[in-house]
């Protein structure tokens, strides 16, 4: 096979050049491609048989690509009943109960938060990490949670007042959804989507 | 922080509906789903098993292998998300992560022979050029399946998936110059098989 690399190439590793020093893969796409050859590869051997196998090989693949076998439906459901008995389960905060704490899973109250936002008119939440505080305030053990939230913002939407209300938002919805007293939320718009720029 | 005082002109109508869930772009998906939201895993992985089970399926050259692979790269890819960094494109990285499952099952199974590799039903088309080309089809599909793993996971990408080199060798961890040189064997090994089919 005509894959000695060029003997002034200090090392360019398993064999990517013919043996006229072309790069072959390159000389092979431009003859998939339908483009004309240039004057060196008119004439050298190397790339005239690298050129005439890629013609000859192009239909068959070009078929082969348009074929789109498809996945069973079955497989996404099968990894998700396992990833959902896989989630971390130690991972929770700590909710306030009269009848002792009581746990909940933290990415589980992090999609409620999201959820809540994501039903905000021009707003969806990407980021949201509930951190619990570990002091307590008037000898009160602590659970307050302070939530730190990132947006994307629809374009055209006011982010002055949509950071207000969705502070209002998260801090009821923890409160008065998952029972987590929320101390703070941070609020960060990231991007912004739907305007034609 | 939040970006108070900053508000652009011309609001378009309110949303009355919220965002459809499935058109939540990806690098939000990829956060959710790092913070351990399976919901957003989920969309992720049914936005890219098409495109992940075509490269399992030609790498294998097996539909029921393929769908094994494909579902272990998916746990994997759920177990690992945490540590991906974003430094190359999503679709990249999971094309990864099922390509190492892929090589894994293969150094494993015990060599399959070619003459047992079985073309997908034949499409439907003009009669003899029809025959002839399925001929061809099958006849390429056994070539493919003897190529060496690494030649046939690097010509998969490219011919198949038509992705560049530099994001095949981000796939592969090769450097360019090995994957266009993979590319290259495996091209000329495969023309040879088919001149000699033919």
């Amino acid at each position: 096979m005509a894959l000695n690399p060029s003997p002034l190439e200090p090392d360019p590793g398993p064999g990517p050049f013919l043996a006229c020093g072309r790069d072959a893969a390159l000389v092979w796409d431009h003859s998939a491609a339908g483009e004309s050859p240039d004057e060196h590869e008119r004439g050298c051997p190397h790339c005239i048989a690298a050129a005439a196998d890629a013609r000859g090989l192009d239909s068959l693949v070009h078929r082969m690509a348009a074929e789109r076998p498809e996945p069973p439906a079955s497989v996404v459901d099968r990894v998700m009943v396992a990833v959902r008995t896989e989630l971390r389960p130690l991972d929770v905060l700590t909710l306030p109960s009269p009848h002792g704490p009581a746990r909940l899973s933290r990415a589980a109250a992090a999609a409620v938060l999201r959820h809540t936002v994501d039903g905000m008119s021009g707003l969806r939440a990407r980021s949201c990490r509930i951190d619990q505080a570990s002091d307590t305030v008037a000898g009160e053990p602590g659970h307050g949670a302070d939530v730190r939230i990132t947006v994307t913002a629809r374009f055209g939407v006011d982010l002055a007042s949509v950071t207000a209300r969705v502070r209002q938002m998260v801090a009821a919805a923890g409160e008065q959804a998952l029972g987590v007293p929320v101390r703070r939320v941070d609020i960060e718009v990231v991007d912004v989507y739907g305007g034609d720029l | 922080m939040s970006q108070g005082g900053v508000a652009f002109a011309a609001a378009p109508a309110p949303d009355p509906t919220g965002p459809a869930p499935d058109g939540l772009d990806e690098q939000t998906l990829v956060v959710r789903a790092q913070e351990g939201d399976a919901r957003a895993f989920e969309m992720l992985a049914r936005r890219h098993q098409d495109a992940l089970y075509r490269l399992a399926v030609r790498v294998m050259g097996d539909p029921a292998e393929a769908e094994d692979a494909l579902q272990e790269a998916l746990l994997d890819a759920w177990r690992r998300i945490g540590r991906f960094r974003g430094e190359s494109a999503f679709s990249t990285w999971m094309y990864r992560v099922v390509t190492n499952r892929c090589m894994g099952m293969l150094r494993r199974r015990r060599p399959v022979p070619v003459e047992r590799i079985e073309a997908p039903a034949p499409a439907r088309d003009s009669p003899e050029r029809a025959a002839e080309r399925d001929a061809g089809m099958a006849a390429l599909h056994r070539a493919i399946a003897a190529l060496p793993d690494d030649l046939r996971v690097c010509w998969v990408l490219r011919e198949m998936e038509g992705l560049g080199y530099t994001e095949i060798s981000e796939i592969t961890r090769a450097t360019e110059d090995a994957v266009r040189g993979r590319i290259h064997r495996a091209r000329t090994k495969l023309a040879e098989a088919m001149r000699s089919w033919r």
